[in-house]
C-alpha cells in the first residue's frame, strides 16, 4: 500500500513533465537558443559577479601564471564592504540625482517629441516620405560619429554653433566647458539620437489604431483634444509601454554619449553612474570586486524600476 | 532554420564547457627556452605600435624590415594598435592569456604597472638589454621596476615652450622667457600690445607638471610614501597658473578639446606661446603662421618656477609580454629596434627624440634639426613617480584643474580635493 | 489592433486650411533641418583641406577637396576593415532576426512555464552596463580560442541585439491575427510549420526593423572590436578608422571623412529597409 503511493506519487510528476514536455516542448526550443546563450554570456558573468561583488578582488591580487611570472590569488570574502562604500560615498548621491534627471529629462522629450512628429506625419501630405527619411536620419548614424560631430559642432572656438550664435549678434556659449551648459548639450545630443527610433515606434502604434474609432468620436462631436486624449494615447500604450521601459534602461546606460562627448567632465559635472562606474572599475589597476558592485547596483536600481513600472501597468490591464 | 539553431546549442554548450573548466586564469605559456644563437632563433614576434599610424608607423616597418633581412628566420606580425586604446586593450588580452603581443610599445607611465601586475617578463641579463651605459638615465629609469628591468626606452620627449617669434619681437621681446614671472610679463604685453593672446593652456593635469615641478612640488614623494600634491610647493605651482588664467595672460582655455583648441590658437597666430611637445611640431609647422616662415617658431626649455625648470619625461619603452611563445625572438627584436642606428633613423625621418646618447650624434640624427632644437628642453626633463598606480593619479587632477579653469573652485581646496583622492588610490601613503 | 487602419488623420485631409497646412509643413521642415544639419555640417567639414578644419573658420564650403577621402582610401586598410565589417554585421543582422523571431513568436502566442523568466531575462539582459562585461566576456571567447576571429564578435553582438529585437518581434507577432495560427493548424502544420510559412512573410516590416537594428548595432560597436579584434587585418571600420585619433592629435579631416565613410552603408541600408518598412506597414494596415 504504501509502496503504491509511493509509486503513483514518484509517476505523478513525470508524467506531469511529459505532459508539459508535450505541450510546451515547441515553445521550449523556441527561446532555448537564446535562453542559453544569454545564459552563457550574460548569467556567468552576471553570477560571477555577485561573487566578485563581495570580495576585494582586482586586476593585482587574482592569481595567474603569466609565462614566467605567477601571482599569487590573496583577495578575501569581505562581504558588503563594497556596497557600503559604494552607497555611503560622497559622490553616489550626486552621481545618482544627475543620472535620474539625466534619464527623465531625456526620455520625456524622447516620447514628446517623438510622439509630435508622428503624430505630424500620421496624415496624408505631400513630401511625407522624405520628411519621413531625414527625420529618421540620426538613427542611421552611429553613436561614436554622432557623439564627434557634437563635440565639434558645439566646440566653444571653432564650432559652428557658437559660429552662428556669433554671426546673430549674441556671445558664444561654453557649451561643453560650463558645467550647466555641458549637461544642456548631452542632453541634446542624445535627443538628437534618441527621436528617431521613439517615432518611428509610436508612428507604427499610431498606425495600428483602427480609424473608425475616430470616425465615431467625430460623429459624437468630441473636440481634437478629446480624440487625442480618450482614443491616441490610450491606442498606443502597447507600444509606448514597451518603448518607454527601454528607453529609459538605455537612457540610464547611455555610455557612448557622455564618454565621448565630455568624456564626464568639466569636473565630473556630466558623469552618469555607468560612466562613473567605468572610471572607478578601469582607471589605473582595475578594480574588479568595485566593478561587479557597480554593475550590481545599477542593475538592481534598474530591476526595481522595472517592476513598479511593470506592476503599475499590469493594474492598467496589461499583460504579464 | 534548424541548421541555425543546432549550431548556436553547439556554440552554447561549447561555452558552457569552457566555463566548467576555467575563469580564464590564463595558459601557463612556455618556459623560457635556453638562450640559443641569434642566427638560430626563429618564430613570429607580434608588435603592438602605438605610434601614429599614417606619419610615424611606416617607418618602424621599414626598420622591420632591416630586421627581418638580418634575422630571417624570426617573422614580424605588425600591428598598430591607436594609442588610446592601447592600455585597455594589452591588459585585457594579457589577463586573459590569449591575444596579447610578443612586444608591446608601451608609454612610460605604463610601466610600471604592468609590470606590478605580472605581465612583463624582466629583460635584465637577456639580449633585450643591450649597452645599457649608453642610455639617458632619465629615461632608463622609466623601464625598471622594483630593481629590475622591464622596459627599453624607445623615445623620450618633454614639454618645452614654443612660442611665436613675430609676436613676441612685437611686443618687445627677442628672447622667450626663462622663468614664471617673465611668462606672465611677457604674455600680458604680448596681449596688450599685439592684440593677440599671451598664452594658451591645454586643462590636462600633465601640462600642469611644468608648473608644480618649478616651485618643487610634485604629485607624491615616492621614497617617503608621501602625497604631495598639497604640499605648499605644488600649491604654490597650481596657483600660478590660476594666476595666469585670472590676470588674462593666459587665454580663457577650453575644457573640451583642449588640446586642439590650444594648439589650433597656437597655430593661428592667435597666440604666441603655448607648453608643448616634440610631437606637435610638424603640426605646428603646418599652421598658419609658420607654414611659409618656419622660423618664425621657437622651441625653449619650460619657464624656471622658484626652484627649478622642470618638464615630466615622456616617451616609450619596448616591453616584452611575459606569457609570450617567442621570448628569444623578441628580445633580439627589442635589441634591434632600441639599437642606437635605429634610433638615429628614426630620430632623423621623423625627429623623434632618441634614448641613447650616441644616437645624438649620429649623421643621420643630426640631420633632423628638430634633434638640436629640443635637446636644451630635454635637460629639464624630471622623472616622474613609477608607480603601478601612476596611470590613476592624472584623472582626480584633470577634473580639479577643469573646476580651477572653469573658475569654479580656487587652488587650496582644488588640491585638497584631489590629496583625498589620492588617498583612495594609493592605500597606506600619508599626506 | 487586429483591424490596423489607415492613417488616423485621412479622412480630415479635405479641412485642413491653408493655414494649417503651412504651419504643418514649416514644422517639419524645421524638424528636418535639426535632424539633418549635424549630418549635413560632417560632410561638409570632411570635403575642406585640414589646414582649413583646423582653424576658426566656419564658411560651409572653402577650398572643397576630396584630399581627406584619398587619403583614408589610399593609405589606410579601408577595404580590408570595410569587408569585415560587413561580414560581422551582415552575419549578426541575419542571425539576430532568425534567433529574435523564433524568440519573440514563442513570448507572443505561448504561455509556458518559464514565459515570465524568459520575459524578465530579455529585459534584465539590457541593464547590465556593457562595460563591465567585456573582461568576463573576453575570457570566455578566449576560452573558446575565439579571440581574433569574427564568432567572437557575432556572439557577443547577438546578445545585446537579440534581447531587444526579440522584445519588438512580440509586440510586432502580438498585431498579427491568431486566427492565422489557428488557420495553419487546421491545415496540419506544425507550429514550427505555421511559423515558418504563414507568420513570418506577415511578419517582414518587424523583421526588417530586427535586421536594420541588428545590422547598425554591429556596424557601429567599438568597444568589443577593439578588444577582441588583436590583428589589425580583423579590425571592423569603427576600429580601424579610430587610428586618426592619435595620441596628442586629432586628425579632424580624416576623422569626418571617415565618419562619412562609416555613415554612408548604415544610411544606405537604412533607405533600403525604410522603403520595406513604410510599404509594409501599409500594406499590412489595408490588408487586414
Amino acid at each position: 500500500m504504501t509502496a503504491d503511493v509511493v509509486a503513483t506519487r514518484r509517476a505523478a510528476p513525470r508524467s506531469g513533465a511529459r505532459r508539459l514536455l508535450s505541450r510546451h516542448w515547441y515553445a521550449w526550443a523556441m527561446t532555448a537558443p537564446v535562453v542559453i546563450v544569454t545564459l552563457v554570456l550574460v548569467g556567468y558573468p552576471l553570477v560571477r559577479g555577485v561573487y566578485l561583488s563581495l570580495t576585494d578582488a582586482t586586476e593585482g591580487n587574482m592569481g595567474r601564471t603569466i609565462g614566467m611570472n605567477v601571482i599569487p590569488s590573496t583577495y578575501e570574502f569581505v562581504g558588503l564592504k563594497n556596497y557600503t562604500d559604494i552607497l555611503t560615498s560622497a559622490e553616489f548621491l550626486g552621481r545618482l540625482t544627475w543620472t535620474v534627471v539625466w534619464t527623465v529629462v531625456c526620455v520625456a522629450l524622447h516620447v514628446s517629441i517623438g510622439l509630435g512628429l508622428a503624430l505630424l506625419l500620421n496624415r496624408p501630405m505631400r513630401l511625407r516620405s522624405l520628411y519621413r527619411i531625414l527625420l529618421v536620419l540620426p538613427w542611421a548614424v552611429p553613436a561614436f560619429v554622432s557623439a564627434f560631430i557634437w563635440r565639434y559642432l558645439l566646440n566653444g572656438e571653432f564650432g559652428v554653433v557658437n559660429a552662428m550664435l556669433r554671426a546673430a549678434g549674441f556671445a558664444g556659449v561654453s557649451w561643453l566647458d560650463d558645467p550647466f551648459w555641458a549637461k544642456v548639450s548631452v542632453i541634446a545630443c542624445n535627443v538628437w539620437l534618441g527621436v528617431p527610433f521613439m517615432m518611428l515606434a509610436l508612428l507604427g502604434g499610431l498606425q495600428a489604431i483602427p480609424r473608425e474609432l475616430y470616425e465615431a468620436a467625430e460623429v459624437d462631436g468630441a473636440t481634437p483634444w478629446q480624440r487625442f486624449r480618450h482614443i491616441t494615447l490610450p491606442g498606443l500604450r502597447p507600444v509606448s509601454s514597451t518603448v518607454v521601459l527601454l528607453g529609459t534602461i538605455w537612457t540610464f546606460n547611455q555610455f557612448p554619449v557622455i564618454f565621448l562627448l565630455t568624456r564626464g567632465g568639466p569636473g565630473g559635472a556630466t558623469e552618469i553612474l555607468v560612466t562613473y562606474a567605468y572610471r572607478q572599475a578601469f582607471e589605473g589597476i582595475r578594480n574588479y570586486s568595485g566593478s561587479a558592485a557597480w554593475g550590481m547596483v545599477i542593475l538592481a536600481l534598474l530591476v526595481v524600476m522595472a517592476t513598479v513600472y511593470r506592476r503599475a501597468l499590469r493594474q492598467q490591464g496589461e499583460a504579464w | 532554420m534548424r541548421r541555425v539553431l543546432t549550431s548556436a546549442a553547439v556554440a552554447a554548450a561549447l561555452a558552457l564547457a569552457v566555463t566548467a573548466c576555467g575563469d580564464g586564469s590564463g595558459d601557463t605559456g612556455t618556459a623560457p627556452a635556453k638562450s640559443a644563437a641569434p642566427a638560430e632563433v626563429s618564430g613570429t614576434v607580434t608588435w603592438w605600435d602605438t605610434s601614429d599610424a599614417t606619419t610615424e608607423g611606416p617607418v618602424f616597418q621599414e626598420i622591420i624590415k632591416d630586421f627581418e633581412a638580418r634575422y630571417p628566420k624570426i617573422k614580424v606580425n605588425y600591428v598598430n594598435v591607436p594609442f588610446a586604446n592601447a592600455r585597455d586593450k594589452f591588459k585585457t588580452a594579457a589577463q586573459s592569456g590569449a591575444g596579447a603581443p610578443d612586444v608591446l610599445r608601451t608609454d612610460v607611465g605604463w610601466v610600471a604597472e604592468f609590470a606590478s601586475l605580472g605581465y612583463l617578463a624582466p629583460l635584465d641579463g637577456t639580449p633585450a638589454v643591450d649597452k645599457p651605459e649608453e642610455f639617458l638615465p632619465v629615461p632608463a629609469a622609466s623601464g625598471k621596476f622594483n630593481g629590475k628591468t622591464y622596459g627599453v626606452p624607445q623615445v623620450t620627449d618633454t614639454l618645452g615652450l614654443l612660442y611665436n617669434k613675430e609676436l613676441l619681437k612685437k611686443a618687445g621681446y627677442d628672447q622667450p622667457p626663462a622663468t614664471m614671472a617673465d611668462l606672465k610679463k611677457v604674455a600680458l604685453d604680448v596681449k596688450s600690445k599685439t592684440g593677440a593672446g599671451g598664452l594658451a593652456l591645454n586643462v590636462d593635469a600633465y601640462f600642469l607638471l611644468p608648473f608644480i615641478y618649478g616651485e618643487g612640488g610634485d604629485f607624491v614623494d615616492v621614497q617617503n610614501k608621501k602625497i604631495t600634491i598639497s604640499s605648499p610647493q605644488s600649491v604654490a605651482g597650481v596657483k600660478i597658473v590660476e594666476d595666469l588664467i585670472t590676470s588674462g595672460a593666459a587665454v580663457k582655455p577650453a575644457l573640451q578639446d583642449s588640446y586642439t583648441n590650444a594648439e589650433t590658437a597656437f597655430k593661428d597666430g592667435k597666440v604666441a606661446m603655448i607648453f608643448n611637445g616634440p610631437w606637435s611640431n610638424a603640426d605646428n609647422l603646418g599652421g598658419k603662421v609658420f607654414k611659409d616662415n618656419p622660423d618664425n617658431f621657437g622651441v625653449a626649455p619650460v619657464p624656471a618656477g622658484s626652484v627649478k625648470a622642470g618638464s615630466p619625461l615622456g616617451g616609450h619603452d619596448y616591453t616584452v609580454y611575459a606569457g609570450s611563445k617567442n621570448l628569444d625572438a623578441s628580445y633580439l627584436f627589442v635589441q634591434f629596434m632600441a639599437s642606437a642606428e635605429s634610433q638615429a633613423k628614426v630620430a632623423g625621418k621623423l625627429g623623434l627624440l632618441p634614448t641613447r646618447q650616441p644616437a645624438y650624434s649620429a649623421p643621420e640624427a643630426t640631420a633632423n634639426p628638430k634633434i638640436a632644437q629640443w635637446q636644451k628642453p630635454m635637460e629639464t626633463a624630471v622623472e616622474r613617480p613609477w608607480i603601478p598606480e601612476a596611470a590613476s593619479l592624472f584623472q582626480p587632477l584633470v577634473e580639479g584643474y577643469q573646476k580651477l579653469a572653469g573658475g569654479q573652485t580656487t587652488t587650496e581646496p582644488m588640491l585638497t580635493d584631489v590629496a583625498t583622492a589620492y588617498q583612495g588610490i594609493l592605500k597606506g601613503w600619508s599626506l | 489592433m487586429v483591424s490596423p487602419a489607415a492613417p488616423a488623420g485621412a479622412w480630415s485631409r479635405d479641412r485642413r486650411s491653408p493655414g494649417r497646412s503651412i504651419a504643418l509643413h514649416l514644422t517639419l521642415i524645421a524638424a528636418s533641418i535639426v535632424s539633418v544639419f549635424p549630418v549635413a555640417w560632417l560632410v561638409l567639414t570632411s570635403l575642406k583641406p585640414r589646414t582649413v578644419i583646423e582653424t576658426a573658420s566656419v564658411a560651409p564650403i572653402d577650398h572643397p577637396t576630396l584630399a581627406n577621402y584619398t587619403q583614408v582610401l589610399g593609405e589606410t586598410r579601408f577595404l580590408t576593415w570595410a569587408a569585415n565589417a560587413v561580414i560581422v554585421s551582415l552575419i549578426t543582422a541575419v542571425l539576430g532576426v532568425l534567433l529574435s523571431a523564433t524568440t519573440g513568436y514563442a513570448v507572443s502566442r505561448f504561455r509556458f512555464p518559464g514565459f515570465r523568466s524568459v520575459m524578465w531575462m530579455l529585459l534584465i539582459t539590457q541593464m547590465f552596463p556593457v562595460a563591465i562585461l567585456i573582461v568576463p566576456i573576453y575570457n570566455l571567447m578566449a576560452g573558446l580560442g575565439l579571440i581574433n576571429q569574427f564568432p567572437s564578435l557575432v556572439i557577443a553582438y547577438l546578445t545585446s541585439t537579440v534581447p531587444f529585437c526579440a522584445w519588438m518581434m512580440k509586440g510586432y507577432f502580438d498585431t498579427v491575427p491568431v486566427t492565422i495560427d489557428e488557420a495553419g493548424r487546421v491545415d496540419g502544420l506544425t507550429p514550427f510549420g505555421t511559423f515558418w510559412r504563414l507568420i513570418l512573410p506577415l511578419a517582414k516590416p518587424g523583421l526588417a526593423v530586427a535586421a536594420f537594428y541588428s545590422f547598425i548595432t554591429a556596424w557601429a560597436e567599438v568597444a568589443y572590436a577593439t578588444a577582441f579584434m588583436t590583428g589589425d587585418d580583423k579590425y571592423t571600420l569603427a576600429v580601424g578608422l579610430s587610428q586618426f585619433v592619435g595620441q596628442h592629435k586629432a586628425e579632424w579631416g580624416l576623422l569626418t571623412a571617415s565618419s562619412v565613410l562609416i555613415a554612408i552603408p548604415a544610411a544606405v541600408v537604412f533607405l533600403l529597409v525604410q522603403r520595406h518598412l513604410v510599404t509594409g506597414l501599409t500594406a499590412g494596415a489595408t490588408k487586414a
